[in-house]
């Protein structure tokens, strides 16, 4: 076995040609983990939005609640039922939303993107366990107030604390800002539920039920019940996978950040051959040495591309460290599912990373494997007598 | 020009390397090549668009409030109005399509003269305006799906809570630039079933698209419309066609920015990787250089040779990964089955260019230290160095 410090001397020896091959891959690495960790982060959201008990009741045929309509009555019905889980008060866990779009300026670029307005009764805060206020106070019923999250209220114009933003023509004050645990609620404006329903002219209806019921057995039933009875006749999936088929923005992010570390690997994976080449080129003789010396062709192989392995891994580490800047920045995009903004923030995790870290791997494996064989396959006089 | 050959001679000399180099360039451009026409495609068919003078007429409370079917006769009427059709987004499911397409309710007595572009046979034309449940789709989707005129289309509701049973009757064909991927049907055949369940989305025209009679009334045009119906129950916001497409780019976010800043940490890598390999074969070069020096040749042809190598084999790299794509991506086949979720797709000539030029300048970048140091190199001392 050769020992490692071999290698990393042969490193500093070429520094320039090392550094180089580092930058390279650096910059590759940052530019595949910078896609995965928005992707991430997508996902993220989407999936911590669903509470594992909760039931979201559509119209039967929606896919969103955006597209959907829940009349008065049949939410006076739902809230009958049992199965529903309640609070300390004794309260049942039933909350009618009603959700309207509205597209909406976004501070800096001036660009437009659609917000969801969410009209909600108290319990809804209940319904969302990770719900929190954390600046402001809550809205009064009856009255034109909302709330909204950070990320909203630093992306969009008249949403921030005090200010008032324009709904449907009318003005809504902003009384409070709310933390939901990074899920989607994050990307909504909340307000009275009634009073939306006066603002929107969609009185007397709501898009969606949401309740909480008590174990998975009352929701298997509940959700038979509800889709199968002549009387509801709805739509009733749990929230988990309500979320999680809203997906066609992650995959399309995914799709483009795979695309992207594909293409720049195979391309890193040509550059580090070069340097590996170079390497071998320049140090035949020491080869020509090692051989004499009677260190296997197998041993020789492991130790190139041990240290291609290194390079790669040296600019994997310096890409992903370039990445953590951008860790929790907050973004969005179009949610074409509900078509509106889902806002969110990068995350770059361990699979992420590791993610990275396997991409280097990768090209140094792939790169230094030709050149390492290279290595050994001079005869060694030659190799001796190379100069 | 005369030294040309031994540029050439230079690029060739070790081929493993200029090939390695190149490919990495290659590979990586053909990357910048898609993310650029994605963005370069988009203002190409907004600026296209321009030609066709037309309006799209939208609720004032964005996309996901509709307008009514009244308001279509009402602006069909106006003057410099050539026709009117309502256009709504009906958003159903086919199958299990994970990829769902457009489908949209219109009036095929007017369609084909508001997007006058596009052509479908006079048989096929009459054939579906006198087909209640007939529909017309793209020649793309049609392709894709495998349709033939006579097959039957199911589509199931989400967002309108019907179910349409349609008929393929005719397809449509179009310039590349144009969506060959839509389903249009009758508007009327939608607005039936609304009514027969009793649904409150009965009668509502979705979106109203107007073709001016030429682009300077459109101003007029849509200051009238909006005028017009600013008090009704429905008052609109009239756009051009550019905007209209412009909407949906600020909703999907800042995809520019992402795209810009991945391809600057590219462009950045490649510079490291060729300005890597040049100076590995300069290093191998040097008695040859400062005998080239030593023979007479000055700083500055020195300098300048080197510089035209490295442009030499960057610019070969850029030319096959940028033309590779330009070509690949014209076959449409291959378009539509790498890219399905793209309607429109090509790599315009102004990206071609763009990139092949920055393939040079990344050449040009990287060649500058090597050549700096090839010119500074003491005639004396590189004659009696040994590599």
């Amino acid at each position: 076995m050769i020992p490692v410090k071999y290698n990393l001397r042969s490193l500093r020896a070429r520094w320039v040609a090392s550094l180089m091959t580092i930058i390279g891959t650096a910059l590759v690495v940052w530019a595949s983990v910078l896609a995965f960790g928005l992707a991430a982060g997508l996902e993220y959201t989407l999936n911590v939005s669903g509470e594992p008990l909760d039931m979201i009741l559509l119209r039967k045929g929606a896919t969103a609640e955006t597209g959907s309509t829940v009349d008065e009555a049949t939410a006076r019905r739902v809230a009958a039922l049992s199965g529903l889980a309640t609070d300390e008060a004794g309260n049942t866990l039933v909350s009618p939303e009603l959700v309207v779009i509205v597209n909406t300026a976004r501070r800096g670029d001036g660009g437009k993107a659609n917000v969801i307005i969410r009209g909600v009764t108290p319990v809804a805060r209940k319904l969302r366990s990770e719900f929190k206020l954390v600046e402001g106070r809550d809205i009064k019923p009856g009255v034109r107030e909302a709330l909204t999250s950070r990320s909203i209220a630093a992306r969009f114009q008249g949403a921030g604390l005090g200010e008032e933003i324009d709904l449907l023509g009318q003005k809504f004050k902003i009384v409070g800002l709310f933390e939901a645990g990074g899920g989607s609620a994050e990307s909504e404006v909340w307000t009275d539920v009634e009073v939306l329903s006066q603002t929107s002219k969609r009185e007397g209806g709501y898009s969606s039920v949401q309740l909480r019921t008590t174990g998975m057995e009352s929701m298997t039933a509940l959700a038979d019940l509800l889709e199968n009875d002549e009387q509801f006749a709805l739509k009733a999936v749990s929230e988990r996978k309500y979320f999680a088929e809203q997906s066609s923005a992650g995959i399309a992010i995914k799709i483009v950040g795979r695309v992207i570390s594909v293409f720049l690997t195979i391309g890193a994976m040509f550059a580090v051959a070069n340097t590996m080449y170079g390497a071998v080129a320049s140090r035949a003789r020491e080869i020509g040495t090692l051989r004499a010396l009677g260190f296997a062709r197998r041993t020789i192989v492991g130790c190139f591309l041990l240290e291609s392995i290194l390079l790669c891994l040296a600019g994997g580490l310096l890409g992903c460290l370039g990445t953590l800047p951008f860790n929790g920045l907050s973004t969005g995009t179009a949610n074409w599912d509900t078509f509106s903004e889902i806002t969110f923030s990068f995350r770059f995790g361990p699979d992420v990373l590791l993610q990275g870290a396997l991409l280097a791997m990768l090209m140094g494996i792939v790169g230094g494997m030709a050149p390492a064989i290279r290595a050994v396959r001079i005869p060694i006089v030659n190799a001796l007598r190379e100069i | 020009m005369k030294f040309l050959p031994y540029v050439l001679r230079n690029v060739l000399r070790n081929k493993l390397r200029t090939l390695f180099t190149c490919m990495s360039i290659a590979v990586s451009l053909f990357l910048l090549a898609l993310l650029y026409a994605y963005i370069e495609v988009q203002d190409e068919l907004g600026a296209k668009s321009v030609n066709y003078h037309r309006i799209g007429v939208v609720h004032a409370n964005g996309l996901t409030f509709t307008l009514p079917i009244s308001h279509v006769d009402k602006v069909r009427t106006m003057p410099g109005v050539k026709a009117a059709i309502p256009l709504a987004w009906f958003g159903g499911v086919y199958k299990d399509d994970k990829l769902p397409f457009a489908q949209f309710a219109t009036d095929p007595q007017f369609v084909m003269q508001v997007f006058d572009e596009l052509t479908l046979p006079d048989a096929e034309l009459r054939a579906w305006q006198g087909d209640r449940a007939g529909c017309v789709v793209g020649a793309r989707l049609a392709e894709k799906k495998g349709w033939k005129i006579g097959d039957r289309i199911p589509i199931k509701g989400a967002i309108y809570p019907v179910d349409l049973n349609l008929t393929l009757i005719g397809v449509y064909d179009g310039p590349d630039s144009s969506d060959r991927e839509m389903l249009w049907f009758h508007w009327t055949y939608m607005d039936e079933l609304l009514k027969q369940s009793r649904n409150a989305a009965a009668g509502a025209a979705g979106t109203v698209w107007v073709k001016g009679e030429s682009a300077e009334v459109l101003p007029e045009v849509m200051r009238r419309i909006d005028e017009r119906f600013a008090s009704s129950d429905a008052p609109t916001r009239s756009m051009t066609e550019q905007a209209f497409q412009q909407m949906f780019t600020e909703m999907v976010g800042n995809v520019q920015a992402f795209i810009r800043n991945t391809a600057l940490a590219v462009v950045f890598s490649l510079v490291c990787v060729a300005a890597n390999a040049m100076a590995m074969s300069l290093r191998e070069r040097t008695r040859e250089v400062a005998v080239l020096r030593a023979i007479g040749f000055s700083r500055q042809l020195v300098m300048s040779l080197v510089l035209s190598e490295a442009v030499a084999i960057a610019f070969l790299g850029g030319a096959l990964g940028v033309i590779g794509a330009k070509i690949l991506f014209g076959i449409e086949s291959v378009t539509s089955t790498l890219l399905p979720i793209m309607p429109v797709f090509y790599i315009p000539w102004s990206t071609t260019i763009f990139l092949l030029g920055v393939s040079a300048v990344i050449g040009l970048v990287s060649g500058i230290v090597p050549a700096w140091r090839a010119a500074r190199l003491s005639v004396v001392d590189g004659l009696r160095k040994v590599v």
